[in-house]
């Protein structure tokens, strides 16, 4: 299977003498076609990943390929190649959703030609294309979602990087993209990175996850293999054996009463 | 052949900017370039001819060429400071992600948010630009000069405000990644206008022209702004001015101010452009995250105002979330600021009267900054207030409480001051005039936070929060202060104070108690 997604020991540290290790030494391979899903508590990693392997920031050590593509030395090819939903991207307001995606469109060159027709079709599967010339300032979270989702899409691009893409979504919608990121991987072959704290969205859709926890990958493979190397019944349980949790005796402890003997 | 990425960007800012009027967007362009005829065809010579008469005599003096420096220079400033303070006042870095991820240039981020705003910066380029070749209009210029003069300032101008987008997209990117870097920046847009307003002041009401006619000040003035491109036009402004028609007579100042200048411009664009990789990026800069140390003397006196018990807390909380926003105290600073350089250059030191009149004006609006702001950090903050027992209640009496102790002794204060400093000042008028200030502002206070919760703003963006600012400038200085003070010495014959214990201060408290009242209820009915 050809690789599409290739780091080689990437790193991205921070502070002095670079004590904060975000991503430390991350070794992984994303295959053509695969879903590949990113888990890992919060500070682990994982938007730092996201956007290193997009060229917004720059590994401070190592490096990897997106679609064969260097991304230290050929930064704009790799950002053709891929398209983002950021966990928290800034929206234009004062746009309307059509207004918007034709942005979009235009910083990667959608050819005019087909510019209004994908517009339209996006904002229909969304079903928002009857408010499509409302500001989005207007917008709901869920609604705000949905059209973050298309303009990562409206290029059409080979590898899509998705940072929580249902979290604000209702479950209809939340349905409704998991479809749609079934039909991207199976029928037009796309691969797909996702990050996602949502376990059950992960294990529905990704053919692979690897584990990340204070910059390291400490598990990969497919979800049953990681269950297995644990010893776990879920993948919840899998999940919390290899980053750690609370205790249940720890749950209540906060009510009893210090220095009393009860 | 795919549309260049500065033009993309450019398009989308223009969208974004002109977003309020989109329903006549299409013919804006048409309409602004009608309005701007008709300005410099009609309305700026209508406005010159009023002092031309003047300006000719100005224009020989010594203080010419400094004068049109200084207004050279305070324009020049001011088209830096508006992009930063657009900037400052709201950073946004989300969709920085969008043009990272991108394949875009920098460079082209930078040069399309330039020219996507130049529409409006145009504009005022046009207006000044229209102003000042009026004024030479008259003098009978030739083509050749009045070209100079046009380039001049619109060269001038578009140096000014590049440099601006160039620093407000580095301070965005510097500020825009942490909490307290957007505070620190809502406090720089603040700020950093007062050495412009003081300048304006020295000018209106400060003896600076007047200053200018001595030889001495004026060369050490030319000398010093003299260095800076915003100078170089205002040589040749006067040199033409003085010599029309006859461009050889100033040729070599000409040429090397003029040519200064567009070699100034073309640098500023190379550097500008150098510095864009700098001004776009999402790399963390500090990890130092704002740390507290425990309650020192300050706040356990503001617990000990709170009674010690829970209310002592909650104030103390109060004061805690006031104080650390650095945005909340550069408004304090600005306003004292501001009540500084009017008491330099607008009062009289013999005129106590005048003194305690204009700190009458500033006052309601420092109450407003600092009470003003109870429901600006939206509904929720003060849900939590609504959904504890006797909530509404307290949370009222925390921020009545803390606006008098924020408020009143900067009251006492700048009145004591400006008391001190006037010669005719007893001790006697300055413990009364103190007196009155501090009685009226905590009235004022009062007033300000009943009209918060009655016409709750809950962003400063809101037309409510300006509202209220406006009633408050409005409403407390002509209403309760210079109306009565006015119609009540001259129709009863009562003197200054008589007036202001008997009339204003009562008038003011039974408002304030008034507007406190209404407010409590409102809050209670706020969903």
């Amino acid at each position: 299977m050809k690789v599409v997604i290739r780091t080689d020991k990437l790193s991205k540290y921070y502070g002095k003498g670079g004590e904060i290790k975000a991503v430390d030494e991350l070794d992984l391979e994303v295959y053509e076609g695969e879903t590949f899903g990113l888990l890992g508590p919060n500070g682990a990693g994982k938007t730092t990943t996201v956007r290193l392997l997009n060229c917004i920031i720059k590994p401070t050590r190592g490096t990897a390929t997106v679609n064969g593509f260097d991304i230290l030395k050929e930064e704009t090819e790799a950002k053709r190649v891929t398209g983002l939903l950021a966990e928290s991207p800034g929206l234009y307001e004062k746009l309307s959703a059509r207004e918007f995606l034709e942005f979009m469109a235009s910083l990667y060159d959608v050819p005019k030609d087909i510019l209004a027709e994908r517009i339209d079709d996006l904002l229909k599967l969304f079903g928002l294309h009857e408010r499509r010339d409302y500001l989005l300032e207007g917008y709901s979270r869920g609604m705000k979602q949905k059209i973050l989702i298309a303009s990562a899409l409206i290029h059409d691009p080979p590898i899509l990087f998705l940072d929580e893409p249902t979290s604000m979504l209702d479950p209809r919608a939340a349905l409704m993209v998991k479809d749609l990121i079934k039909k991207l991987a199976d029928t037009a072959g796309k691969t797909i990175f996702i990050c996602s704290h949502i376990l059950p969205i992960v294990e529905e859709l990704c053919d692979r996850i690897g584990i990340i926890n204070q910059g390291r990958l400490i598990a990969l493979g497919t979800i049953d293999e990681i269950i297995a190397q644990t010893n776990t019944k879920t993948l919840e349980e899998a999940f919390i054996a290899i980053t750690g949790g609370v205790e249940e005796k720890e749950l209540l402890a906060w009510r009893e009463l210090k220095g009393a003997d009860a | 052949m795919p549309t260049p990425k500065w033009l993309v960007v450019a398009r989308n800012e223009y969208r974004i900017t002109t977003s309020r009027i989109r329903s006549i967007r299409p013919y804006f362009p048409i309409l602004i370039f009608g309005l701007l005829a008709v300005y410099v065809a009609f309305i700026a010579p209508a406005v010159v001819s009023l002092f031309i008469d003047e300006f000719l005599a100005f224009i020989i003096t010594l203080a010419a060429v400094p004068m049109v420096q200084i207004l050279l220079f305070m324009i020049f400033v001011y088209f830096i400071i508006l992009p930063v303070t657009q900037t400052l006042k709201e950073i946004e870095t989300g969709q920085l992600e969008i043009f990272l991820a991108a394949p875009i240039k920098p460079s082209d981020v930078l040069l399309g948010e330039f020219l996507g705003h130049m529409p409006l910066y145009a504009i005022a380029i046009a207006v000044i630009t229209g102003l000042f070749t009026a004024i030479l209009t008259p003098l009978g210029l030739d083509i050749v000069q009045m070209a100079i003069i046009i380039t001049i300032f619109v060269v001038t101008l578009l140096s000014a405000y590049w440099i601006g987008t160039v620093i407000a997209a580095i301070l965005r990117t510097r500020l825009g990644k942490t909490a307290r870097g957007k505070d620190i920046g809502r406090a720089l847009a603040l700020i950093i206008a007062l050495p412009m307003v003081a300048i304006m002041y020295a000018i209106m009401g400060g003896g600076l022209p007047e200053a200018l006619v001595d030889p001495g000040t004026s060369g050490m003035v030319k000398a010093i702004l003299g260095l800076l491109p915003s100078s170089w036009g205002a040589e040749i402004f006067v040199g033409f001015a003085s010599n029309p028609g006859n461009i050889g007579a100033v040729g070599f100042e000409t040429l090397t101010r003029f040519g200064g200048l567009i070699a100034f411009f073309v640098a500023v664009l190379w550097l500008g452009a150098k510095a864009a990789d700098r001004a776009y990026s999402l790399e963390t800069i500090s990890f130092v995250a704002s740390k507290v140390k425990p309650d020192g003397a300050f706040y356990k006196t503001i617990r000990y105002f709170g009674g010690r018990g829970s209310f002592g807390t909650l104030l103390v909380s109060t004061f805690k979330d006031y104080s650390r926003r650095l945005e909340n105290l550069s408004k304090i600073f600005y306003m004292m600021g501001l009540l500084a350089v009017i008491n330099i250059f607008l009062i009289e030191p013999s005129d106590p009267e005048g003194a305690l009149m204009m700190t009458q004006f500033i006052l309601p609006i420092l109450s407003v900054f600092v009470v003003g702001e109870v429901t600006l950090r939206g509904k929720e903050a003060l849900f939590i207030f609504k959904k504890t027992p006797r909530g509404v209640g307290r949370l009222v009496k925390a921020r009545l409480l803390h606006g008098w102790l924020v408020v009143v002794p900067i009251a006492a204060a700048v009145t004591a001051v400006s008391g001190i400093l006037s010669p005719q000042t007893t001790l006697t008028s300055l413990l009364t005039t103190t007196g009155f200030a501090v009685l009226f502002v905590a009235a004022n206070v009062a007033f300000v936070l009943g009209l918060a919760l009655l016409n709750p703003a809950f962003s400063e963006k809101s037309g409510n929060y300006f509202l209220n600012l406006m009633i408050a400038m409005q409403a407390l200085p002509f209403g309760l202060f210079l109306l009565p003070m006015i119609a009540f010495r001259r129709i009863f014959d009562l003197g200054l104070y008589e007036v202001l214990f008997y009339v204003t201060l009562p008038s003011s408290w039974l408002l304030g108690i008034l507007f406190l009242y209404l407010g409590k209820r409102r809050l209670n009915k706020i969903e």
